[in-house]
């Protein structure tokens, strides 16, 4: 049990951060214009998953991670910053999913599957490069 | 194979049932056919559809749509085939196999929402997600085909396949639809709510941006738009956000939106006009004074534009550095 716990939080960490870095797209500064998205009310919910999301960036076995992949772990709070808010949502609920026991390996699968799911829609939109069949 | 997917889905339906999304997984429910028998009989016995639908008022009894194409499926690809059909419907002819890269994970051998919702924006296209019977009846009674995701197996061993509803005969109590290999497949409503019901009664909808879904709520439609703006299909959202002031005239995001995406198609012109009566409309957002001042500014207004972006600084708000930002630059450019 205490292994699976120990299992799944690492796990979760390590989800995090590549959901992060591979699904978010470096956004150029662009000129001024405020979009329209950012001028919706931002729903407390997206808010609170950004803090979910941050809250596990912010360990130090996290920290660690994104080091020694040579990333900064500014940098990866910015881009949890840069989420839209039905990303962070998204995200944050698949933590929620991964559980300390009984069906990890589910959550796990799911979280997974969603990944590539996502991966695959941005690799199309041209923002990652990681599935070239889609090319 | 048929025996235990009917038995479980308490089907009437005389067809069969081919051409399902995950057809590997028919080899486990045959393994699990007797434990799943056993807990069907156990859990699913209280699925019963009353309350299937509560008369939305105003639609006919029955209706069906002659304007939906219809593409068999191949194997595993029930989304790409269902999104072309929709598409079709729209005004887009696209081949399935088009679909495919766009929709399909190879590894999952199944096509998810998400993807078949980006993909009906990079189409630019309005993706439209429903939920429920009465939304369903009212799309197909206004003429608008609806995708529906079922899961043909268990709860636990899911055979997700995506279908597309084209009518309904509430006198006969069945749904019409277009599905995997077969052609305007009648469906008894009992056998379609047990497997809608397994997704959560997931519907999507697709239009031309300036078509309202009959069912639209003014968050969700402006979503949907603002779904296609992200997707950069500029003019399709521009139509959207049009629609939905058309519909929703005091809509803030609807009115900023179209300025930002007429901006993003470099009608400088027009996006000054959109975002000038945002400005009117809504004097204490400092946002549309923002955008206007860059929009001003990009046309060389600058005295204009630097009353406008002041404006946005004294209104304040959480993007107040932006609207600073502006200012800045502007001010910058000052010869």
């Amino acid at each position: 049990m205490k292994l699976i716990r120990q299992r799944s939080k690492s796990t979760s960490v390590f989800l995090v951060i590549l959901m992060v870095l591979l699904t978010v797209p470096f956004q150029p500064v662009l000129a001024a214009m405020i979009e329209t998205e950012a001028t919706l009310a931002m729903s407390a919910k997206g808010q609170d998953a950004r803090n979910t999301i941050k809250s596990i960036l912010a360990r130090e076995d996290a920290q660690s991670v994104l080091r020694a992949q040579g990333i900064d772990p500014l940098e990866a709070m910015a881009r949890v910053d840069s989420l839209t808010d039905a990303e962070a949502v998204r995200i944050a609920d698949q933590i929620e999913e991964l559980p300390a026991g009984g069906n990890f390996l589910v959550g796990l699968l799911i979280a997974v599957g969603i990944i590539v799911v996502i991966l695959a829609i941005t690799d199309a939109l041209g923002y990652t490069d990681v599935f070239t069949f889609i090319r | 194979m048929h025996w235990v997917t009917r038995t479980f889905s308490h089907s009437s339906d005389k067809t069969k049932n081919k051409g399902h999304c995950n057809r590997l997984r028919q080899l486990c429910i045959l393994a699990f056919g007797i434990i799943g028998a056993l807990l069907f009989f156990n859990g699913c016995a209280s699925v019963s559809i009353k309350n299937w639908y509560q008369d939305p008022g105003g639609i006919p009894s029955k209706h069906e749509l002659n304007a939906v194409p219809f593409y068999p499926q191949k194997e595993y690809q029930c989304g790409p085939a269902s999104l072309a059909m929709a598409l079709a419907w729209s005004g887009l002819q696209i081949d399935p196999d088009d679909l495919t890269s766009q929709v399909y994970t190879p590894s999952l051998k199944g096509s998810l929402q998400p993807a078949m919702v980006t993909a009906t924006r990079r189409h630019g296209r309005v993706a439209y997600p429903i939920s429920g019977a009465n939304a369903l009846l009212k799309e197909i009674a206004a003429g608008h085909p609806v995708i529906v995701l079922q899961n043909l197996g268990f709860s636990w061993i899911p055979l997700w396949h995506y279908a597309v509803v084209i009518g309904y005969d509430l006198n006969e109590g069945a749904v019409t639809l277009h599905s995997g290999i077969t052609n305007r497949k009648i469906t008894s409503l009992r056998a379609f709510e047990n497997t809608w019901a397994r997704s959560d009664y997931w519907g999507l909808v697709i239009l031309p941006p300036y078509r309202l879904p009959a069912s639209a709520n003014e968050i969700g439609y402006v979503a949907a738009i603002v779904g296609l703006e992200k997707s950069r299909q500029w003019g399709a959202a521009a139509q959207g956000y049009q629609t939905a002031l058309n519909q929703w005239p005091k809509n803030f995001a609807a009115h900023i939106g179209l300025g930002n995406s007429l901006y993003r198609q470099g009608e400088l012109q027009s996006a000054e006009k959109a975002l000038r009566k945002t400005t009117d409309l809504f004097p204490n957002e400092g946002a549309a004074f923002n955008n206007l001042a860059q929009v001003l500014w990009e046309q060389g207004k600058n005295q204009e534009a630097k009353q406008a972006a002041r404006h946005a600084v004294m209104l304040g708000g959480p993007l107040i550095k932006e609207y600073q930002k502006t200012l800045d630059e502007i001010q910058s450019d000052e010869p």
